[in-house]
């Protein structure tokens, strides 16, 4: 055998081991498709989430947030939300009103085995968790490419096209509130597009809660358009979770804003984070008791 | 004989690893096992276990070489094998462990389209440039090791060459090492982690040379007696660890220390087999180490690809180092140095001590160094007082990772420029008048890429103006319709901006950078081609997309595309040129601007 011939054989046989490796299901059949879930198959995952609860998480005080420190931040909105952990039932209405609005897929089994579930918000020990928008995120800072990112108006978001899936955001996030994308949610056939104007994401991308940052751009467009000079506030907008509360537990706005719900509501009660990110200057807070 | 044994070992580990790596690029993420808390799994474990072989391959013969300990010829080029084929392994699992590997060049600090840059406060980012410098500069070192024999313009560069590597290799592995401890993940925590790192790094390295050795059928007593001391010292930190977190492992424990006692049995460290085993063990016992510490919460959940996973690195680098030693056999073997044989000629003058600064090293290394350190300075300044980068506060720390490997960097590009030179334009020294050509080519490429790389960094090209420079004053009303179905200038502006404006720019002219990234090239707009294109059929683009445009249906509605179009049209006008006739242009614009029926059926324009 000469030298031509070696190699040609030899890179044959390494590319034809590295094919072998790229097809579904490595030794056994390949993994079914279902079809597209229905509504009540996003409901039963909620009551599975619900009775798969996780423990509740150490609550320490904290101040009112204020305006963000980071360089760009806007002086006149930081949008977040209060908790009121008094009213909250732990109805889990919030989570399937999330599902909807942002096309979370279903989990699938895997990750379920593993007690672990897509859903933006998760409740711990009966009150509901998700992102809390930290002005000091630790998932922003380890982000290599910039797609985790802080919008001037103090929400953390992600730049899903900017995303390569390192998921070291996902380590660092203390409370755990990243959620990755392992499976293609279309392909595996686990999304149901309810809402046209959030994309579905990608296999191989991180995301978390946006803090329902569509309707904070369609609010702003219409503002703008018919009143450009005049600064937006927010106001008139709420997220999925707070419009679905049957208790009102959850008030969602801009706490830069005096007349928003959100000061109004949170001003006279003493409000908590969890202790891992209590120091990270949040923007949601949960409110318990009053002052 | 031996050489070929391990060829066809590694080629049986590698083929069988192929179908893991091919199956876990083609399933992403969810192939392998990953950790709950962390995300992270068997690559980032298997990375930082060749990064570390990585390092302590150069450690080892710049570190002796710079501090005037004698090593052998073979044996430091085999350290420097080792280093370049690690690298190469070591580089493919952060890129198969991304979810979606093709952005990976994302990661690059490099301006592109969208005014996006890498986020320089990633470790990940410092990782990422630290490394390419480090492979950059072990593989000069290398060759100029290699070569050494021929020119002695290169065996004097090899000390300046160890001074610098020795704080570089020292300064990337303490930035690996910051990929763990500045994260909230609290097995990850703790000062300590450079050293406990680096230690970790030349411990394993030296085992690596060790089992390479046992192959070559020969043995270095000084590295065994160094790879005798760091089982001590990692047994220190692994106690350290146990007394500040309670963590103690006890597999990791055995393999990585216990074991390697066994090297004070004579009968043990005289066999090949016993020095083998030993060898191994260690290796077996830090990757263990490092396995735990990427995956600390559930360990136990060890699957077939993992272990595929595993059989392919190492097949990678046995296949690898194997061809490369029996490629360079002549410059490695060759002459008549043998083992145990001195590798540098002697020092003319042997002095019993110099003065630091009057040392040979220093008087070549010093202008290399200073040049260094102003474009370092020069680039710490630059980055902190970016202004493109205004929503991110970049401080010192965050570009102070950087610092070292710039100034290595460059000083080495400045130390090998007037040797190589010399050595490309000498008649005398090269043989045959290919080399000389090839040489002479590339002395005049290269200096272009490192140019053109340096451009490609701090400009991003491109003609658009940034939305914040942009104000309402400048952009003419266009719709005089009385129809209300289709939205106004000022609703398309804002939908513009929002939507389109990050790739289209918010003046309507596409970046430099755009046009390079996409193929086919999209066409300059201009009022004519509107005209000759129509609204109904630019409509149609804008909701149901086209080549590279991605399809906006679901997100706006069809009165607020026909907006657009015409705010494009009005956007392309006032981008041409003065010198066209002014009437031409009116004559063609109410024609355009009239409201088009099909538009009143189901108009819904937003607040």
């Amino acid at each position: 055998m000469d030298r031509r011939e070696f190699l040609k054989l030899f890179s044959m046989t390494v590319a034809g081991f590295a094919l072998f490796g790229c097809r579904d299901g490595l030794f056994g059949t390949p993994v079914k498709r279902d079809a597209a879930p229905n509504l009540a198959d996003f409901e039963n995952e909620v009551r599975l989430a619900l009775s798969k609860m996780k423990p509740g998480m150490e609550l320490v005080r904290v101040p009112m947030p204020a305006a963000h420190k980071i360089p760009g931040a806007s002086s006149e909105n930081r949008f977040g939300m209060a908790i009121d952990l008094d009213a909250c039932d732990a109805c889990g209405k919030c989570v399937l009103a999330c599902i909807q609005e942002n096309n979370i897929p279903l989990s699938g089994p895997e990750l379920v085995a593993r007690g672990q579930f897509m859903h933006w918000i998760e409740l711990f020990g009966g009150a509901p968790a998700m992102c809390f928008h930290c002005g000091d995120a630790p998932c922003e800072k380890v982000c290599p490419t910039g797609a985790a990112n802080h919008t001037p108006d103090g929400i953390s978001a992600m730049m899903y096209k900017r995303c390569t899936g390192s998921r070291f955001c996902g380590a660092n996030c203390p409370i755990g509130a990243r959620k990755f994308n392992f499976e293609d949610p279309v392909a595996s056939g686990r999304s149901h597009k309810f809402n046209a104007s959030v994309p579905v994401r990608e296999k191989g991308v991180m995301e978390k809660c946006s803090l329902c940052l569509q309707r904070l751009q369609d609010s702003r467009q219409g503002f703008k358009a018919l009143h450009p000079s005049e600064s937006w506030r927010g106001r008139g907008v709420t997220t999925a979770c707070a419009a679905a509360c049957p208790k009102n537990a959850i008030i969602f706005g801009n706490w830069l804003d005096d007349d928003s719900p959100l000061v109004k509501a949170a001003k006279d009660r003493v409000l908590y984070a969890p202790k891992a990110i209590a120091s990270l200057d949040p923007s949601i807070v949960y409110m318990r008791g009053r002052r | 004989m031996i050489f070929r044994i391990l060829l066809y070992a590694g080629l049986a580990l590698l083929l069988p690893g192929l179908v893991a790596l091919g199956y876990s690029l083609w399933e992403g993420p969810a192939a392998w096992t990953t950790d709950v808390r962390t995300f992270w799994g068997v690559p980032i474990s298997l990375f930082v276990f060749w990064i570390g072989i990585a390092h302590a391959g150069t450690l080892i013969s710049a570190i002796l070489l710079a501090l005037g300990v004698k090593l052998d010829r073979r044996t430091s080029l085999l350290a420097e094998l080792t280093t370049l084929c690690a690298l190469v392994v070591a580089a493919v699992f952060p890129l198969m462990h991304l979810g979606v590997v093709e952005n990976f060049y994302m990661v690059i600090p490099f301006a592109d389209a969208r005014g996006s840059f890498a986020n320089v406060r990633s470790p990940l980012v410092w990782d990422f440039c630290c490394i390419a410098v480090y492979a950059l500069l072990s593989l000069v070192f290398f060759g100029i090791h290699l070569f050494s024999e021929r020119f002695q313009a290169l065996e004097d560069l090899r000390r300046p060459m160890a001074w610098l590597l020795f704080p570089l290799v020292l300064w990337v592995h303490t930035i690996v090492s910051l990929d763990f401890a500045t994260t909230f993940v609290p097995q990850w925590q703790g000062a300590f982690f450079p050293l406990y790192f680096i230690a970790g790094a030349i411990y394993s390295g030296l085992a690596m040379v060790n089992v390479l050795l046992v192959a070559e059928g020969c043995r270095v007593r000084l590295l065994e007696k160094l790879m005798m001391a760091f089982s001590f010292l990692m047994l220190l930190f692994w106690g350290w660890i146990f007394a500040v977190k309670g963590e103690w492992n006890f597999s990791v424990f055995a393999f990585g220390a216990l074991l390697p006692q066994l090297w004070w049995i004579s009968s043990v460290r005289e066999s090949p087999v016993g020095r083998l085993a030993i060898s191994i063990s260690v290796l077996f016992g830090l990757w263990l180490e490092r396995y735990y510490l990427v995956s600390p919460t559930n360990p136990e959940a060890f699957g077939w690809i993992d272990v595929g996973l595993l059989a392919f690195s190492i097949g990678l680098f046995t296949t690898l180092l194997v061809v490369l030693r029996i490629k360079l056999r002549k410059p490695i073997e060759g002459g008549e140095l043998l083992f145990g044989e001195l590798d540098e000629k002697p020092v003319p003058v042997v002095e019993p001590h110099t003065e630091p600064l009057t040392s040979r090293e220093f008087i070549v290394l010093r202008f290399p160094l200073l040049v260094g350190v102003l474009v370092a300075l020069v680039y710490t300044l630059w980055a902190v007082s970016r202004p493109a980068l205004d929503t991110v506060s970049v401080l010192l720390p965050n570009v102070a990772p950087l610092f070292y490997p710039i100034v290595a960097l460059v000083a080495a590009l400045v130390l090998c420029a007037r040797p190589f030179w010399k050595i490309a334009t000498d008649d005398a020294l090269l043989m045959n008048s290919k080399a000389k050509s090839l040489a002479r080519r590339l002395s005049v490429v290269f200096p272009f890429v490192v140019l053109a790389f340096l451009a490609g960094m701090f400009y991003a090209g491109g003609s658009s103006t940034p939305s914040k420079y942009s104000t309402s004053s400048d952009i003419s009303h266009f719709v005089e319709s009385d129809s209300v179905a289709v939205p106004d200038s000022l609703h398309a502006r804002a939908i513009w901006n929002a939507r389109c404006s990050s790739c289209h720019g918010t003046d309507g002219k596409f970046n430099e950078k755009f046009i390079r990234e996409f193929y086919p090239v999209p066409q300059k707009l201009t009022a004519e081609r509107f005209d000759s294109l129509g609204e109904d059929s630019l409509v149609h683009v804008i909701m149901n997309g086209r080549t590279n445009m991605n399809p906006y249906g679901d997100r706006i509605t069809e009165p607020e595309a026909r907006a657009l179009v015409r705010y494009m049209r009005s956007l392309a006008e006032s981008n041409e040129p003065a010198d066209i006739s002014a009437s031409e242009k009116n004559e063609s614009a109410p024609e355009i601007d009239e409201p088009v029926s099909e538009t009143n059926e189901s108009a819904e324009v937003a607040p």
